[in-house]
């Protein structure tokens, strides 16, 4: 049936696409703009057009391959985690559930710099706590390289592709059970249930989650930077900072790098429309359903297991590893009484960017995730369930900023934002618009991978029964969307907190945040000192983290 | 209009310059002093009007200083002026240059003050008249060579410089390199780190030993297969866990931090000498500030600012002042040979060379 565009539902989808085309669009102008800047490159608007800046991306083709590999070995660990460990805590009866999936979504609050570093303390050939124990004990050379290409995508999946587990298990919440034990009635056991049910059932979910997943490791920079650079390993990210960092700069070639990735991230985004057009992927419908656990017997301990074990790497590991070199002078294997200290706390605590900073970056969180969520459900919905001409065109727009490293994103930002004629360049506004916009892809992925399992005809029953249309997404469409909008708050939150690449060249005097200058730390000062700020920030974030879930949940048993 | 200046920048030129300026400079402390009367604050001399920098009230300083070294020089100022809100933006030369140039592009000036991390920056950025003119009182205290020339557009608020920093838990002495040809050594071969070529000291070390050497030197050098970084704090942190065994850049600072934190580190000063570059400093034009501005780099010029940059320790910077009190560890700048380009045009016109056979020693290209 064909969905007609009341006047309160037109108004708010053309507020919302010209906000969104303004967010995306404009930088992106600028962005293409330098990328075919063949004059001066410091004068702007450019002096000279041509192709140059793409005629010299062949001679990258190791580094865009290295990219490509890192990135797709990287997606494929982090998807598999992802399911596996969300169907575990979804669709599973496991033992401490609950505390599993706190646990499990903690490498994310994590910023991945801290990942990187802690992994890099603890399996780097010479130096890594895990090879002096294992010389100490009698061994030769090393038992684990982190520092490797193989290292930087376990890195990236178990921090970064985090976010893969909070996409897919949003979807799962969302089953109906009915299928997955008519399929067990049949006689199916339960992992051929999983694979041919619960799987193909979330499929756009897996799918939106890889291609986010793929694109946030072509973008990915800390692991990289800390696992690669020492073996003269480069990836895109690698290379655009040395470009842009050198003098003179070279912000031409950067974009042209950059703007050579929208090519390999729109192929997926064609793909993944071609996929779930083809059939549907509704799993809630009128007819009510209770989320129920399958029961997998005594198989809930080797599940347990599974879950701890990657809990253990992801989390406990890495974290009890930084804790570790936070209180020494110079992070060493064995502990020396005269090596610990708690200076580097107490310089953490002193660095005006980690009392001020944190604020801001708080407030910029809170301010993203509200709106963003507000801003990427429309768009959802403007995606899958109007019939809006170009709505193909405006997913494609929506997934310009995922598409780019963040730190070549920042400059058209910063070109764009700078000539607008309302002054919020410099301030906490830009960055919130700098938020808003490279998140977009992040929010409606999220919130289209559950929207899809919704069944139109829930909408349309309130439209028969003459609901309006605002009336409609409040009381029918959010509600179902609920887990999705949580999921879609909380990730936006916390990559909003731990964003680098767009807030290092766009904040101002007063509008600082804190990862910055935690990267800063590690550049300037020393990992220990980065590893005591990054702990505060993951401490301070955790805490912020566990508020929202309690607010919700008890707003959740309040309103029944 | 970016101002062009066809003079040739060479050592001697710069010292006869500078001599130039030296002997004129009754005349421009008269001149200066008729436009704008020298008076003493705290203990540093200036020629800012003090109520009216207050008055003003902020000050913007955009650096390429690491974000504890920034924040500590904005509150050692703020601490000494506290009614001027000053406030700092931190970025790498690069990303830093080309900020402020888009930003002046679209004809907004809110930076007072910048700071470059070498000379060849500040020089462009002054091609392109982005320098105001203020010579301060204070730079009597300063050869003419480490002054912008013309002088008044930029001075050289610290020195960095590098010699060779070994692990001795891996290295014994007598194995230690003594000289900077001792390096090419193929037993140094993948354990040997040094810098990007994001780095100003890195490429002066690039320009210096190949003046001295030849370019067969890094030639061979890249036959090691260096590590390269981007930071001090990365090289020592390294070099100090063993991950490397040889610093082919390693800067004083940053051994005098390490050192203090009891890291397995020697280091190794060179008899033909150690690369050095200097920060450049100065008021931009059109900055909001501009009594500020001036009472700021009176500030840093004065030994009580440079002071704040030789002690701290995320910046440990040497100073150049001819007064200047030794460094920490006891030791003065002017007790190291120092290895500094003295023709600039021949150095900046390398700079390109540099960036490609830098880029391609340590895997880029």
């Amino acid at each position: 049936m064909r969905v007609r565009l009341p006047s309160i539902q037109s108004a708010t989808g053309t507020a919302v696409i010209a906000v969104t085309a303004a967010f995306v669009l404009y930088p992106v102008f600028y962005l293409l703009q330098a990328s075919l800047d063949t004059g001066d490159p410091e004068a702007r608007p450019p002096t000279a057009y041509g192709l140059d800046n793409f005629a010299a991306l062949p001679r990258y083709w190791e580094i865009m391959l290295n990219t490509l590999l890192v990135a797709f070995g990287a997606t494929v660990m982090a998807l598999v985690f992802g399911f596996l460990t969300a169907w575990i805590l979804n669709r599973t009866n496991v033992p401490f559930r609950r505390t599993l999936e706190q646990a499990m979504a903690i490498p994310y609050y994590v910023t991945p710099l801290l990942g990187a570093l802690a992994w890099s303390l603890l399996g780097a050939p010479e130096s890594g706590f895990v090879n002096q124990i294992w010389r100490a004990i009698g061994g030769q050379d090393a038992i684990l390289d982190i520092i490797s290409p193989l290292g930087i995508a376990w890195v990236m999946a178990l921090f970064e592709g985090s976010v893969a587990f909070v996409m897919i298990g949003a979807v799962m919440q969302s089953m109906d059970p009915s299928l997955e034990e008519a399929s067990q009635i049949s006689g199916a056991n339960r992992f051929y249930t999983m694979l041919k049910i619960t799987l193909p059932l979330v499929t756009p979910g897996v799918l939106g989650a890889a291609i986010f997943v793929f694109a946030e490791m072509l973008g990915s920079f800390s692991a990289a930077l800390v696992l690669g650079t020492p073996v003269r390993f480069y990836v895109i990210t690698t290379a655009i900072y040395q470009l842009t960092a050198q003098y003179p700069p070279r912000i031409p070639l950067a974009a042209a790098l950059g703007v050579s990735l929208f090519a390999v991230m729109f192929l997926m985004l064609f793909f993944y429309r071609r996929i779930i057009s083809r059939r549907s992927y509704v799993t809630v419908s009128g007819k009510a359903f209770r989320p129920r656990l399958t029961d997998v017997g005594a198989l809930r301990w080797v599940l347990f297991g599974i879950c701890a074990v990657y809990v253990l790497l992801s989390v406990v590991l890495p974290v009890l590893t930084l804790v570790y070199a936070s209180i020494q002078h110079l992070a060493v294997a064995f502990p020396a009484a005269a090596n610990f200290t708690l200076d580097n706390y107490r310089a953490a605590l002193s660095q005006n960017a980690v009392r001020f900073a944190m604020s801001n970056s708080l407030i910029l969180g809170v301010a993203t995730a509200t709106i963003g969520v507000a801003l990427t459900g429309m768009l959802s919905w403007l995606i899958h369930r109007s019939r809006i001409p170009g709505r193909g065109l405006l997913e494609y727009t929506v997934m310009f900023p995922q598409a780019v490293p963040r730190l070549v994103f920042a400059f058209g930002m910063m070109w764009a934002w700078l000539v607008f004629p309302i002054p919020i360049y410099g301030t906490l506004w830009l960055l919130l618009i700098a938020y808003l916009t490279v998140f977009l892809p992040l929010g409606v992925r999220t919130i289209s991978s559950v929207l899809l399992q919704l069944d139109k005809s829930l909408e349309e029953c309130g439209e028969v029964c003459g609901a309006t249309w605002a009336y409609r997404m409040r009381t029918i469409t959010m509600p179902l969307l609920r887990p999705g909008l949580l999921a879609a708050w909380m990730l936006l939150f916390i990559a909003s907190v731990r964003e680098l690449g767009a807030s290092i060249l766009l904040t101002g005097p007063h509008s600082q945040v804190l990862t910055p200058a935690i990267v800063s730390a590690w550049f300037g000062s020393s990992s220990e000192l980065t590893a005591a700020m990054a702990l505060i920030q993951t401490v301070v974030l955790g805490l912020a983290v566990a508020l929202f879930t309690l607010i919700t949940r008890r707003a959740a048993r309040q309103g029944g | 209009m970016p101002k062009q200046n066809p003079e040739p920048r060479s050592r001697r030129f710069a010292l006869k310059a500078g001599l130039a300026a030296a002997a004129s400079l009754p005349f421009t402390r008269r001149s200066s002093a008729q436009d704008r009367p020298v008076t003493k604050v705290l203990d540093f001399t200036t020629s800012a009007d003090i109520a009216k920098a207050e008055q003003e009230g902020a000050l913007l300083f955009y650096t390429h200083d690491g974000e504890a070294g920034a924040a500590a020089a904005i509150d050692a100022f703020k601490q000494d002026f506290p009614k001027i809100n000053a406030a700092y933006v931190r970025a790498q030369t690069g990303a830093l240059y080309s900020k402020i140039l888009a930003e002046r592009s679209a004809g907004r000036y809110d930076v007072d003050v910048i700071q470059f991390s070498d000379t060849g920056t500040a020089i462009d950025f002054d091609k392109r008249g982005a320098f105001d003119t203020y010579i301060s009182p204070e730079t009597a205290a300063y050869d003419p060579q480490y002054l912008s020339n013309p002088p008044g557009r930029y001075f050289c608020s610290g020195m960095t410089f590098a010699g060779i920093a070994y692990n001795t838990d891996k290295v014994k002495p007598e194995d230690a390199p003594k000289s900077w040809k001792d390096l090419l050594d193929p037993k140094w071969t993948n354990v040997t780190s040094t810098k990007q070529s994001t780095s100003g000291m890195q490429f002066v070390e690039w320009y210096e030993l190949r003046k001295l050497y030849g370019n067969d030197y890094w030639k061979t050098f890249a036959k090691l297969r260096p590590h390269g970084f981007d930071s001090r704090a990365q090289l020592f942190d390294r070099l100090a866990k063993g991950d490397d065994r040889m610093c082919a850049l390693a800067e004083w600072a940053g051994y005098v931090l390490y050192k203090e934190r009891k890291a397995p580190i020697a280091f190794v000063a060179p008899a033909d000498g150690l690369p050095a570059t200097a920060l450049a400093t100065g008021i931009v034009t059109k900055a909001p500030h501009p009594e500020a501005a001036r009472l700021f780099i009176d500030w840093l010029t004065s030994l009580r600012g440079q002071a704040v940059y030789q002690n701290t320790p995320d910046l440990l910077y040497g100073s150049v002042r001819k007064d200047a009190p030794p460094m920490p560890g006891g030791v003065r700048l002017r007790d190291f040979k120092l290895l500094v380009p003295t023709d600039m045009d021949d150095f900046l016109a390398s700079r390109k060379t540099f960036n490609t056979d830098w880029n391609s020693m340590l895997g880029l290209l």
